[in-house]
């Protein structure tokens, strides 16, 4: 039941953290995963077929751009970062979340503490 | 060290996507891998976490990945030349033609044959009409005549003071001159000629720009009215008259029995105004006329850098204006500037060759269509791999250029064979065009020239499109769903059986169109070849002579001596010496017969007349049907006599003998007087022009030539034997006679009646390959969608004959699908084209335009070619094993 409920969380929501995620600056797929698991400590996570599809999709649709950067004794990485459409899409997703945990909490009850 | 690259590579083998598009993908997902694995491993051991990963790398839903990136490679931001997908898609596209050779060589085939139709057409109206004067910034040389206030489009020339007005006040020409064409006779040396020249004005060369190779041209002083008499010569008459003597300036050429100082000689090729082989000073004094008087002549002019013709023609029709004293809205006078072949070229020749064009092009549609059916049928075999590639995230803008690119490597082969096949057409157009001889416009060069290989590749192009885009628009329509699912793909293969009926139609529809004009054409080629003129013209050889002077006594006998010494030759059966030859030389004229009243001129009834001398019955094999021939007593002072066609009598007498009665020719010079009839002869073919509703056996009159006042010109023929019925006898005794006299214009008679046709045998001949041609596409057309169909429907045959359906009933199923298409096609086609051939109706000899014989005989032609193009595939239905066709699929 739980299980449930998280996969269908996560469907829909999985394109708003991806978005939150690149507010602040660009990251690339892996460091997506790991930054998704250990912030929902566990709650929530990403493997390779769910996650490329996902960032595939949204640079598609140009709320995202991929590009490979290399740095320094590293080898070259594709490091995702936000572009202005990309940018509205997670305000006004932010907004209508907002919007939406707030009506959740009002129905449920539930309280933060 | 597990490789993580081999196995996302061989997780996305089966997505053939791009290589670049691959690579990136491979790159970033096992960079994700390792990372992970690194991390796992240590807590869960490498066999368990390598197990995990490759679960997960292995999930369904990691074919959306795939598909994401592959549409963005296709309709992303790279451009497509830089992605190197172009490239690839004709690597494929030519990969999968190769796998249908029989659809590669029936398209290239058809397309090339309506490209080489397109580009002759196309090469012959841009070596004559568009390439324009070989000179300097042709299209600023003008040619200036006087339009006809009336609107008949009858032009006329300027006159002398008119055109002297202009040059004086005229701001808009640097240049401005004036010529008259005329003939002349050349005469000194070895021999006399007549030849083609112009008298100019001085200017009327620099107007093109090209100057003489030896001398000068005419400068002012030369045009004065008693100036010193000068010539410049032509290349050929330098060459031959003069063996390219460069000393010839200041010798002396006889013209007219006149001699001319030669100041000059043109470069070889040069026959401005059109083909003139000499040119000589125009001298008139324009000091004592009044406007709209003086000799009549063309202008021709070069357009001053920034005047155009619209503002050239505004300030010639505010000079004519002037020059009239009208006021300046009136439209007495329009003196119309137009560029120079514009002008000069008879407008029903535009209208023709454009016509020609249209009709070229409707070919290629047709061919067109052909290809696009091709394709489509294609694209019926191919629904499951279009689906499989939609399906697999192949955006429709890329499964359109797939389907555009493969038409497009076809109307590439077919532009190169179609080029090959069009330069053997214009060398054959050329070899047709030598009976033009000197009516041949100097300018006209028709080659495969640059402008027309560019005009083959954009028709090419615009074919492939034309051809490609349906059955592409058709393959991105489909539905992939449906595809995958419908292992018989019926339902898809339906709606394109559609569509290839619909295509089929219109080309049954051009295609009869197009044969409705072949059989005009035919029609009357086949009349033309069967006319029977009514006099001998096979062993007639014919020539003219000019004589100088205005002597008409000296004249009359020197004919009568030239008559006199030919008839000394043996073995000839007939000598001639008239006014003009029959066929061609008949001239129209209003006739009045005596005791009758005629109230208005158009009641006087038409007939075409010919001075005749006695030799004509002999030399042309005509016989006397009543009453007597013109004889050599009928001369000056004995009573004026005519010989009426049978044609006149009946017109005119009908039912009473015409002999014995009087005409009057009210047409000819000076006072009318009356002729008495003293023969009927059989109705001669007459006219010979190709002319819209020609009568080629009007009502003829002969008059007697010693009977006549005027003997500048005639005609000689000589009827017999090859060896001395030739113009070489001619010349010899004329020459002995006078070696001033020139003979020309030797031809013999079959020649002198096939000259004035040329246009249709030429043109009609076109036409008849482009029926043929389309006839040819349109029945392949039609058999490879019923033989598509019939494939198609191979399994619904096996079951009806299995049921117990006759082979009869069969072929009756296949042939009714074709028949609804092959009536509908040709009633539209039989409409438009009635309406066509009345636009190339200035081809169409002894035939009208709505003979109902020839859409008949189109109807009964293209209907049997359809019915075979359906008989074959009914058959192979019947062929059908009922037990094969229900096992497959």
């Amino acid at each position: 039941m739980t299980a449930m409920l998280t996969d269908e969380l996560k469907k829909g929501s999985a394109e708003f953290l991806i978005l939150s995620l690149l507010e602040t600056e660009p990251r690339h797929g892996y460091e997506l995963q790991k930054l998704i698991e250990s912030r929902s400590r566990g709650v929530l996570s990403f493997h390779v077929a769910t996650l490329y599809p996902l960032l595939y999709r949204m640079e598609q649709r140009g709320w995202i751009v991929g590009r490979w950067v290399e740095r320094a004794g590293e080898r070259r990485r594709r490091f995702y970062r936000l572009t202005a459409a990309g940018r509205a899409t997670l305000e006004a997703q932010r907004e209508s979340w907002k919007a939406f945990v707030a009506a959740i909490n009002r129905v449920s009850g539930v309280r933060y503490a | 060290m597990h490789d993580w690259r081999s196995d996302v590579k061989a997780r996305l083998s089966s997505a053939m996507l791009h290589p670049q598009d691959e690579a990136e993908i491979v790159e970033e997902v096992a960079q994700h891998l390792e990372a992970q694995f690194d991390e796992l491993a240590p807590k869960i051991g490498e066999a368990n976490a390598r197990a995990q990963l490759l679960a997960q790398l292995g999930e369904a839903q990691f074919d959306d990945a795939v598909a994401g990136r592959r549409s963005r490679a296709a309709a992303g931001s790279v451009p497509p030349w830089r992605s190197g997908s172009i490239l690839r898609d004709v690597r494929y596209g030519a990969r999968s033609l190769r796998r249908s050779p029989g659809t590669v060589v029936a398209g290239v085939s058809a397309l090339a044959l309506g490209i080489a139709l397109t580009t002759v057409m196309f090469s012959i109206i841009y070596g004559l009409l568009l390439k324009g004067l070989p000179f300097d910034h042709p299209e600023r040389i003008a040619m200036i005549y006087r339009g006809d206030p009336t609107g008949r489009g009858e032009e006329t020339l300027v006159p002398f003071a008119d055109f002297a007005r202009y040059r004086a006040d005229q701001r808009s020409f640097s240049l401005f001159a004036g010529f008259i064409g005329a003939t002349v006779n050349v005469s000194g040396g070895d021999r006399a000629e007549r030849v083609t020249i112009a008298r100019m004005t001085a200017g009327a060369f620099e107007v093109t720009g090209v100057r003489p190779i030896i001398g000068r041209t005419f400068s002012v002083a030369d045009n004065a009215p008693n100036a010193p008499p000068t010539a410049v010569l032509g290349y050929a008459m330098w060459r031959d008259r003069f063996a390219g003597d460069s000393n010839v300036l200041n010798k002396a050429l006889r013209v007219n029995g006149q001699s001319y100082t030669i100041v000059g000689v043109m470069p070889e090729g040069y026959q401005f105004p059109r083909s003139q082989a000499l040119w000589l000073p125009l001298q008139t004094d324009a000091s004592g006329l009044r406007p709209g008087e003086g000799a009549e002549l063309t202008i021709v002019a070069r357009l001053r850098p920034g005047a155009d013709y619209r503002s050239a023609n505004a300030e010639l029709s505010a000079l004519a204006h002037r020059l009239a004293n009208e006021p300046a809205d009136s439209a007495a006078i329009r003196d119309i500037a137009q560029p120079y072949i514009r002008a000069t070229m008879p407008s029903r020749a535009y209208s023709l060759l454009y016509a020609m064009l249209g009709a070229v092009f409707l070919v290629l549609l047709i061919a067109c269509a052909n290809v696009a059916n091709l394709l489509l049928g294609r694209t019926v075999s191919r629904t499951r791999e279009i689906g499989i590639r939609l399906a697999l995230g192949a955006s429709r803008t890329a499964v359109i250029r797939q389907s555009l690119i493969e038409s497009g490597i076809i109307a590439f082969f077919a532009a190169l064979a179609g080029s090959a096949l069009a330069q053997g057409g214009v060398v054959a157009f050329n070899r047709a065009l030598i009976a033009l001889e000197a009516d041949r416009p100097f300018w006209m060069d028709i080659r495969l020239h640059i402008p027309v290989l560019v005009f083959v590749m954009l028709v090419a192009l615009v074919a492939s499109i034309a051809s490609g885009l349906l059955p592409a628009m058709h393959s991105a329509r489909l539905d992939i769903n449906a595809i995958l699912k419908d292992e018989s793909h019926a339902a898809s293969s339906l709606r394109v059986g559609r569509l290839s009926r619909v295509i089929v139609v219109g080309e049954l529809a051009l295609s009869t169109m197009m044969l409705l004009a072949a059989g005009f054409m035919t029609k009357s080629i086949s009349e033309l070849r069967r006319l029977e003129p009514g006099f001998a013209s096979a062993t007639v050889a014919t020539a003219r002579v000019s004589l100088t002077g205005t002597d008409t006594l000296r004249q009359h006998l020197f004919l009568e001596a030239v008559a006199r010494d030919l008839s000394s030759l043996p073995g000839l059966d007939g000598i001639y010496i008239g006014n003009d030859l029959p066929g061609t030389g008949w001239r129209g004229a209003r006739i009045a017969i005596e005791g009758r009243v005629y109230a208005r001129e158009r009641d006087y009834p038409l007939a075409q007349s010919l001075a005749v001398g006695p030799g004509f019955f002999s030399a042309f094999d005509v016989p006397v049907l009543r009453g007597r021939a013109i004889l050599p007593t009928d001369r000056g002072g004995s009573p004026l006599v005519a010989v009426v066609s049978e044609s006149f009598a009946r017109r005119n007498f009908a039912g009473v003998d015409p002999i014995g009665r009087r005409l009057m020719i009210r047409e000819q010079v000076g006072k009318p007087e009356w002729l008495t009839i003293v023969g009927v002869m059989p109705t001669l073919y007459a006219l010979g022009m190709v002319s819209a509703n020609g009568d080629h056996f009007p009502p003829e009159v002969l008059t007697a030539f010693w009977q006549q006042h005027r003997f500048s010109t005639a005609s000689i023929a000589l009827r017999g034997a090859a060896g001395i019925a030739n113009v070489t006898s001619v010349r010899k005794v004329v020459a002995a006679l006078d070696p001033d006299v020139p003979v020309y214009a030797a031809a013999s008679m079959d020649v002198v009646l096939s000259r004035p046709t040329w246009p249709l045998r030429v043109f009609g001949t076109l036409f008849v390959i482009f029926g043929f041609t389309s006839l040819m596409l349109a029945a392949i057309g039609l058999y490879a969608v019923m033989a598509f169909s019939v494939s198609r429907r191979a399994r619904e045959m096996g079951i009806r004959m299995a049921l117990g359906a006759t082979a009869g009933a069969v072929i009756r199923l296949v042939c009714r699908q074709g028949a609804t298409q092959i009536v509908i096609g040709m009633s539209i086609g039989l409409l438009f084209g009635a309406v066509f051939v009345r636009a190339v109706r200035m081809l169409l000899f002894e035939v009208q335009p709505n003979d109902p014989s020839v859409f008949a005989l189109v109807a009964v032609v293209l209907g049997l070619a359809a019915f075979v193009a359906c008989l074959i595939p009914a058959i192979r239905a019947t062929r059908v094993d009922p037990l094969t066709a229900l096992r497959t699929d």
